[in-house]
């Protein structure tokens, strides 16, 4: 298992630069790839692993490959394959293949990590491997766009450094439970950095033009797995260490409201999903213990709903109110959209109902509040009117490679189901959901259909976004001090 | 801690990069301090005589990646400035956010 465990991480790198020697085989590597993280996170999953791995001595490289991860592995493996089988006759050169490969081992490779050098250098990986796919049109858009994403990364980045090096000072070892006996500014750096790469709350708000001004797939992958990476470790450490645990509950909680205010007034259907994205990570962070289950629902739901808001014929919604659109795009968005709201039968409700069961009593109220805010920016997707359109080579180019990789997302989301069925389906659940659901819907028509805000955009400047992160560290520092004495 | 300032209040692109340098040579330097804390001579046995003030190699080890990391990384970010160069010559980061912000 140690071996292929270190295959896990090792494969995709090598595969993504014999994609390059082999541009002829791209699409064939990149899923023959995708399909072996598969097999790993099922087998993880099926088996209850729980393996721990020290490489090296003492100082050496420290991997975990627990239920956690394989959730993780799992909802990366998937995400991977849709979007592949999703470009596959789109014409993609093998440079975007061998790039979209790297960022899945670099990815994988945070999910199993359990030291911060490791981490550090799978999260850099990663950051650059995004740059180069946000920038792939190479339109100057784009360009900015990516620079934005890798500038903002690269200064979160170096503050985590420096928590890093305190707390090597501290503990002489880079391993996560050093964190126990660093000092609360070391904790704060390493939070603060993390929750800038995961996109958590205000140090998040480079996530929604990042996400909604890259390409389909690149958004899909963003959004399905890439915020995802930034928030495991935080997990792992919430985990792990006792104190760091309420800290992350109250930025749970705070961020799940924050992306659903923004996303409920957003008019635009990829920014909606992006807001939606922090607003979903907040619901991951709330409950530590079962984030694995949340992420994957939400990886396998957000790339669907991103990979669909690309074959829409327009991406504001008033146009598309005025303007039906074909049936066979409204039911997968149709299933999607159920299962982040939590709809029975769809592994989204379970996830839900699960996360519920594991928060603390004040978070309950607030958390609830937050999924009706969810159900109601997610009507705007499901009442889009819809009918049977005749086939035209234009609809046929925005809709290629679309059912495959849905065929994928949404059956895994179905499939799902299976992890949590017992907990999760009790009467007393089910009412809870459809009447979630139900006040949602009821909210939108009677109050959102109509209602226009502008909120402001300004924050979203990069000085704001770098300096926000000072406004964070200093908030965080407070926090873990005061836990700390508490 | 210079090069964060500089970060935020240049307005330059260019100058926003270089100060991002700055600031990473400093984590750089910073490593380095904490490495020789307990004493300069290079832990090889036999360097420092009996009272093993040796440096500590593991934080210059693993700043080294750090090292190749923040040059490949400026070196990517250059290439995306000279590319933006082309359309915005004066490369202030207001004016390129202006025109590519939705």
């Amino acid at each position: 298992m140690t071996n292929i465990t270190i295959a896990l991480i090792a494969l995709p790198m090598c595969m993504g630069f014999s994609i390059y020697l082999l541009p002829k085989l791209d699409r064939y590597l990149a899923i023959f790839t995708a399909l072996c993280s598969l097999a790993y996170g099922l087998q993880v999953l099926l088996n209850d692993t729980d393996l721990s791995i020290q490489l090296l001595d003492n100082f050496g490289v420290q991997l975990l490959v627990d239920q956690q991860s394989g959730y993780f592995i799992l909802t990366n493996a998937l995400v991977t394959t849709a979007v592949v089988f999703y470009c596959w006759n789109r014409g993609k050169s093998a440079f975007f293949y061998a790039q979209a490969i790297i960022l899945h081992g670099s990815v994988n490779a945070t999910f199993v990590c359990q030291d911060f050098i490791s981490i550090y250098v799978a999260l850099e990986v990663l950051g650059i491997a995004v740059f180069l796919l946000i920038s792939y049109p190479r339109s100057d858009r784009s360009i900015w766009i990516a620079l934005r994403y890798l500038f903002v990364s690269n200064t979160a980045m170096l503050f985590y450094l420096i928590g890093v090096g305190l707390v090597y000072q501290a503990a002489h070892s880079f391993a996560f439970s050093g964190l126990r006996v660093s000092p609360p500014e070391a904790i704060a750096l390493i939070l603060m950095a993390l929750l800038v790469k995961g996109g958590v709350f205000v140090s998040g708000l480079w996530l929604p033009l990042t996400h909604s001004e890259s390409e389909t797939p690149v958004s899909a992958l963003l959004s399905g797995v890439v915020v995802k990476a930034g928030v495991f470790p935080l997990i792992r450490c919430a985990l792990i260490v006792p104190e760091i645990d309420p800290v992350l509950r109250i930025f749970g909680i705070s961020t799940a409201i924050f992306g659903v205010v923004y996303a409920v007034f957003q008019k635009d259907t990829k920014l909606t999903l992006a807001f939606s994205t922090i607003s979903q990570l907040g619901f991951v962070l709330a409950a530590p213990v079962v984030a694995g289950f949340y992420a994957l629902t939400h990886g396998l739901v957000k790339s669907a709903l991103f990979l669909i808001a690309g074959s829409l014929p327009s991406r504001s919604f008033k146009q598309l109110q005025s303007q039906p659109i074909n049936t066979s795009v409204w039911i997968p968005l149709l299933i999607a959209s159920l299962s982040v709201s939590g709809f029975p039968l769809l592994a989204g409700f379970g996830a839900k109902m699960v996360t519920f069961k594991n928060l603390l009593s004040w978070q309950d109220i607030i958390l609830n509040i937050a999924a009706i805010g969810t159900t109601i920016y997610f009507a705007k997707f499901i009442f889009i009117p819809h009918t049977q359109l005749p086939e035209t080579p234009e609809t046929e180019a925005k809709q290629r490679g679309l059912l495959p990789a849905m065929v994928i997302l949404l059956g895994g989301l179905i499939l799902a189901n299976f992890f949590y069925y017992q907990s999760a389906y009790t009467i007393d659940n089910i009412v809870k959901s459809l009447v979630t659901i139900g006040s949602g819907w009821l909210a939108y028509f009677v109050l959102f259909k109509n209602w226009e805000v502008n909120l402001s955009r300004n924050w979203e400047k990069l000085e704001h976004i770098i300096g926000g992160m000072t406004i964070m560290l200093t908030v965080m520092f407070w926090f873990v001090f005061a836990v700390s004495i508490a | 801690m210079f090069g964060f300032f500089g970060i935020i209040l240049k307005k330059n692109l260019m100058m926003k990069i270089i100060s991002m340098d700055v600031m990473s040579t400093g984590v750089i330097a910073y490593y380095v301090l904490i490495a020789s804390r307990d004493g300069f001579f290079t832990p090889i046995i036999g360097n420092a005589g009996d009272n093993g003030t040796y440096a500590d190699p593991v934080p210059q080890a693993v700043i080294l990646t750090a090292i190749v990391i923040g040059f490949s990384v400026q070196a990517l970010m250059l290439v995306g400035v000279m590319k933006l160069a082309r359309d915005n010559p004066t490369l202030e980061t207001d004016e390129i956010e202006k025109n590519n912000t939705p």
